[in-house]
């Protein structure tokens, strides 16, 4: 287990990437030595994903130089990555559900596809590997069988079935409770003393504190600065995330809102996704963000409040009275409307931009269930002009538009019900910046118009841009309400990764 | 765009005109020229073609319903049954065999939509449930007009007007009543899909049940309304059977769901979902009828017809894949 002389196991030297005009990483360097974590830490969209992927093989048309043991190297796919012993353990899982732990070792196996299946061998090798990693697991379980901590743990097994120089891991305890990612940052300490090279890639203060020898901070594509964890204190990364250090508050108290819209008390989800107790106001006109990463809870809230949540407790009171909502439906049929984070659960792709507009209110369009098609464009379009939306026509399906008129499609849907609650999970996810824009402007006016607005983001520019309050969540529990005067990005983002303030 | 879309909207017609001109040109001395070829093709396509209707609104819905050719076995016996056995007045024996095809559709939409089953699943087993009650019904014999009397004795019963008149032909002889109650399902069809909320409805849960969900579409409603729908269209052919066949058969119907899919797939529909219509079904119904009549006019003998029928079917899958895709 030694590099050859000091050279780093894995370097990256110069490495540029741009899509289109965005420059997703500019010139970063980054190395990591065996038996040594190092950290990524940074905002969405400051580049970590593609800096995975152009270490996992996934990206070929990079510029700038990879080093593998001091040694420059260009891998042509994934695989190549692998058979250079670069395991990299994404957020997505990859493994099959309905195979049980050895199958799925099995496929992770070179061989041909048509080789006699040598079953007890790879149930071998994954009892060993599971043995290997204290995992008591039998490796004759069905995948679906397991949690998605176990899975993740399995996940990480198989990658460390073959012999591995540098592994690779994307926030790996974004889907995880406390204890089981008390048992994964375990594992990790013990794979760095087996001298592995390790790239960890998380969000969480906690975990970083605990984990990093170094840490790296990218910011818009770029590195700010590589740092030894121990001379690092958190203000300082979580200003280098952030881009400056404590900004404070800048959003004005608005006019006073209207009377209480919707009251929570004693909000409660069962495990899986497991949430609160939470307790809370909103009035109407008022916009209240929730914070909170992948598993915080805060799109589980969302959907409870939308009545698509299953295990909820909860006493809820919409404009005085009691609201007990048991699917979209109702709903919908009380004035509340939810924009789904994924964007194929909010846009149907096949009907039309004007299908797609009119279809959680068309009740409205259809009277005793006729049609009324002249009414129908009559009332989308301006609306559409309004919104900016562009597509060829109103006619065109639209699953032919880009990401971000899709999802005006999708707002556009919902505000025809004319909400007095508009739930939204993400509403810009992986939209570009001038439909962002258009979008932020679009939910300022529905407030200003007395819709009350409750929505999730990851993305702490959106929650300063649209939030009156913030609503902190980590691990399904409640954290903070920020009012208006305290918001600071630094301490907002410290709260989120479940730090304290 | 504009030239592409319209060459889209025509991507449905092309196979139809194919088989149109092979007709034209080889036109069996002239007989493709009759008017009587062209009537018979309208009315041998009738009975598939009401079929293929229920299933436009089942596939757009985002399923399948392989009981349609059972069911239509099942309605022709029942219709006999009643007509013929117990003297019922066509004015209600037909309501009430399509209240019963709706109530076994129903049966098979509730299955598919409150337990979430698969519907190629709950339609197999409808499928073969129903077969068994049109057996049960008849005793494994054809109901006809030679009634089995309760007293062992055998009696002939004159034919009902109703069956007469449903296997007549009408407007100076030209045109097959059954070719009219065809058009007729079609208009309804397209009626119910493009002008009533029930068939937006239709084309979002099967676009993305989720996604329509979430949007507060009633999609359990909707996919009970599309199978009972589809259970209605096959009583109704059923008892066109039944009038052209003047009995009821419990073996009839058999394999029709295949072809009442193949008009609907024919035509453009897609098989997953959310896309088509049922003016698509009619080009698609009216290709494979008339597919049939021109290789059995130039005297191709069966075996040639059915492997000729199966090369069609796919060379038309490949163009409307290519150059129909409707919208897209």
């Amino acid at each position: 287990m030694t590099a050859t002389g000091d050279a780093p196991r894995l370097a990256l030297v110069d490495v540029s990437k741009a899509f289109g005009s965005t420059r997703a990483l500019d010139g970063v360097s980054l190395d990591v030595h065996a038996g040594e974590v190092h950290v990524v830490a940074g905002e969405n969209g400051a580049g970590k994903s593609t800096l995975i992927r152009v270490i996992a093989g996934a990206l070929g048309d990079f510029s700038g130089e990879l080093r593998l043991d001091g040694r420059a190297v260009r891998f042509a796919s994934p695989a190549a990555a692998v058979a250079q012993g670069i395991a990299t353990i994404h957020q997505e899982l990859s493994l099959v559900p309905a195979l049980s732990i050895a199958d799925n070792f099995a496929l992770a196996e070179p061989g041909h596809p048509f080789s006699l299946r040598a079953r007890r061998a790879s149930r071998e090798r994954a009892a060993r590997a599971l043995h290997r990693l204290a995992l008591a697991l039998e490796p004759d379980v069905v995948v679906e069988r397991l949690s998605v901590a176990e899975r993740q743990l399995v996940e990480i097994a198989r990658a460390l079935a073959a012999p591995v120089r540098v592994l690779v891991m994307d926030e790996p305890t974004s889907a995880l409770a406390e204890p089981d990612s008390v048992r994964l940052m375990t594992l990790v300490e013990r794979l760095k003393q087996d001298g592995i090279g390790i790239v960890y890639i998380s969000h969480r203060l906690d975990e970083i504190f605990r984990l990093a020898d170094r840490v790296s901070v990218l910011r818009d594509g770029r590195r700010v600065f590589t740092r030894a964890a121990r001379e690092l204190t958190r203000d300082e990364l979580v200003s280098a995330m952030v881009g400056r250090a404590a900004s404070s508050a800048k959003v004005a108290q608005k006019a006073p809102f209207g009377a209480v819209r919707l009251r929570a008390r004693s909000l409660t989800a069962a495990p899986p996704q497991a949430l609160g107790p939470l307790a809370f106001e909103l009035r109407a006109g008022e916009t209240l963000g929730v914070a909170g990463v992948e598993g915080s809870g805060a799109s589980t809230l969302l959907h409870a409040l939308f009545g698509d949540a299953r295990g909820v407790h909860a006493e809820l009171e919409l404009d005085g009275a009691a609201y007990a909502p048991d699917g979209a439906r109702t709903a919908f049929a009380r004035g509340v409307a939810l924009l789904a984070s994924d964007r194929r659960d909010s846009v149907l792709s096949a009907l039309s931009v004007l299908h797609n507009a009119t279809l959680s209110s068309l009740r409205a369009w259809s009277p005793a269930g006729l049609l009324r098609d002249g009414d129908e464009r009559r009332a989308v379009a301006p609306e559409s002009t309004r919104i900016k939306l562009k597509s060829p026509s109103l006619d065109a399906p639209a699953g032919a538009l880009s990401g971000g008129n899709q999802q005006k499609t999708a707002l556009l849907r919902c505000l025809l019900a004319r909400p007095r609650l508009l739930l939204l999970d993400d509403p810009t996810r992986g939209i570009d910046v001038a439909a962002r824009a258009d979008v932020h402007d679009l939910l300022r006016e529905v407030a200003r118009g007395g819709t009350s607005i409750l929505f999730r983001s990851t993305d702490l520019g959106e929650l300063m841009a649209l939030s009156d309050r913030v609503l902190v969540l980590a691990r399904g529990r409640y954290v903070a309400t920020i009012a208006p005067s305290e918001l600071d990005e630094a301490r907002l983002l410290s709260l989120m990764m479940g730090g304290t303030a | 765009m504009t030239r592409f879309a319209t060459w889209a909207k025509l991507g449905p017609f092309v196979p139809l005109v194919a088989v149109l001109l092979v007709g034209a040109v080889l036109n069996a001395q002239g007989a493709f020229f009759e008017w009587q070829t062209h009537r018979a093709v309208l009315r041998e396509v009738a009975v598939g073609g009401i079929l293929a209707c229920g299933m436009t609104v089942v596939i757009v819905s985002g399923g399948i319903d392989l009981a349609v050719g059972s069911l239509l076995g099942f309605s022709a016996v029942s219709f006999a049954w009643l007509t013929l056995a117990h003297g019922w007045p066509g004015l209600f024996a037909i309501p009430a065999v399509l209240a019963l095809g709706a109530l076994l559709g129903a049966l098979s939409g509730a299955l598919v939509a409150w337990p979430r089953l698969q519907p190629f699943i709950v339609t197999l087993a409808m499928m073969v449930f129903a077969r068994g009650l049109a057996k049960e019904l008849s005793g494994g014999q054809k109901i006809s007009t030679y009634v089995h009397l309760p007293d062992g004795r055998f009696e002939s019963v004159p034919l009902p007007r109703v069956f007469q008149a449903l296997d007549g032909r009408v407007l100076g002889d030209n045109v097959s009543v059954v070719t009219l109650v065809f058009l007729a399902s079609a208009l309804v069809t397209w009626f119910i899909l493009e002008r009533l909320r029930i068939g937006r409805y239709l084309f979002a849960v099967g676009d993305h049940f989720e996604a329509a969900r979430l949007s507060g579409v009633p999609v359990r409603a909707t996919l009970l309304f599309a199978y009972l729908l589809s259970g209605i269209f096959a009583g109704l052919a059923g008892i066109c059977q039944a009038a052209q066949e003047t009995h009821g058969d419990p073996e009839t119907g058999m394999g029709y769901e295949l072809d009442a899919i193949a008009m609907v797939v024919l035509g453009g529909t897609s098989l997953s979902g959310g896309r088509g219509g049922v003016h698509l079904t009619v080009i698609g119904a009216l290709t494979l009828g008339y597919l049939q009549k021109v290789l059995s006019l130039n005297a191709y003998s069966t075996e040639l017809r059915l492997m000729l029928t199966g090369v069609i079917l796919v060379l038309a899958a490949v163009f409307q894949r290519r150059f129909g895709r409707l919208d897209l």
